[in-house]
């Protein structure tokens, strides 16, 4: 297996487990109150990057953006779809539509960064947004007899 | 006539396309800033680049609980609770966005990890049936079947 599908899977086991530790605290406080702590979270992760990590600087200004606009883009993002949430879409079509954000980083890869798919590669991402789709299709419930 | 067009989008609507805009460029700018730094160092100026927002919100939680009634004991007892369930979401995040930025400094396309790494609610979906208790509808389980073959066409 290559690295880099390693820690894809590893990315996608940990943001896997928060869909159900988000849903433990949002079960408990407001969206809103959540999303602050985990912010703070990610300060103090931060912070013991700085302490242990010791990394590596000599960074040139585009890549220093970009690192910069990630986190920007991936907060208020999280904050957008708060508010989709909020403003009276239901869940599971806001969440669907959502689902839909790969197929913007495959259009833009290949269009910008000139990234080259197989047809396989090609095919899996369909089926991954598909499959990321239905998942979001929480089952009705059952109504009381 | 764009006036009254964009009156008729409904509000939800225009979040949730922002979100898919706003989290889609996040795939392309990682890949780009991972050909310059490392996971350690793109964390850092991940969090500097979540910090206006984080301020923004603080503000705004800050303004919303000055209007609350004082909270009971057990309303006291269930916050807690909940925040510390957000803090280990937050952790988890990030260091999920660590292994996400890995996985493109080390060669992984963009192309193909975002795609990989939005299968999450697999395992959301897998641990709410386990841990939760909760019912998998049949389209989930489609869902849930489709995701291991995307994995397998993807890892290929």
């Amino acid at each position: 297996m290559h690295a880099w599908l390693g820690f894809a899977f590893l990315a996608l086991i940990l943001w896997g487990i928060t869909g159900v530790t988000q849903k433990l605290s949002t079960n408990r406080i407001s969206s809103e109150r959540s999303f602050l702590w985990f912010c703070w979270a990610m300060v103090a992760l931060s912070a013991v990057v700085l302490l242990v990590a010791h990394p590596h600087w000599g960074l040139g200004r585009t890549v220093v953006l970009c690192a910069i606009a990630g986190g920007a883009l991936n907060g208020l993002g999280a904050w957008t779809s708060f508010r989709a949430l909020e403003s009276g879409g239901k869940a599971s079509i806001v969440i669907s539509l959502i689902s839909l954000y790969p197929l913007l980083t495959v259009v833009l890869a290949v269009i910008l960064l000139g990234e080259r798919l197989t047809w396989m590669q090609s095919a899996g991402a369909v089926v991954a947004i598909t499959a990321a789709i239905l998942l979001s299709l929480e089952p009705a419930p059952r109504a009381e007899a | 006539m764009a006036e009254s067009r964009s009156r008729k989008l409904p509000v939800w609507l225009i979040w949730s396309l922002a979100t898919i805009v706003l989290w889609g460029t996040w795939g392309l700018v990682s890949k780009i800033a991972s050909g310059g730094v490392d996971a350690y160092v793109n964390q850092l100026l991940y969090t500097a680049g979540l910090a206006p927002l984080l301020a923004f919100v603080a503000w705004t939680v800050w303004q919303r609980s000055r209007g609350e009634a004082l909270a009971t004991g057990e309303q006291r007892k269930a916050r807690r609770v909940g925040v510390f369930w957000a803090f280990l979401t937050g952790i988890l995040g990030g260091v999920g966005n660590l292994a996400f930025f890995q996985a493109l400094v080390t060669g992984g396309k963009a192309s193909v990890v975002a795609p990989v790494t939005a299968l999450f609610p697999m395992v959301t979906v897998l641990l709410a049936l386990v841990f939760l208790r909760e019912r998998l509808g049949r389209v989930q389980w489609v869902g849930l079947a489709l995701a291991f073959v995307a994995i397998y066409l993807l890892s290929v």
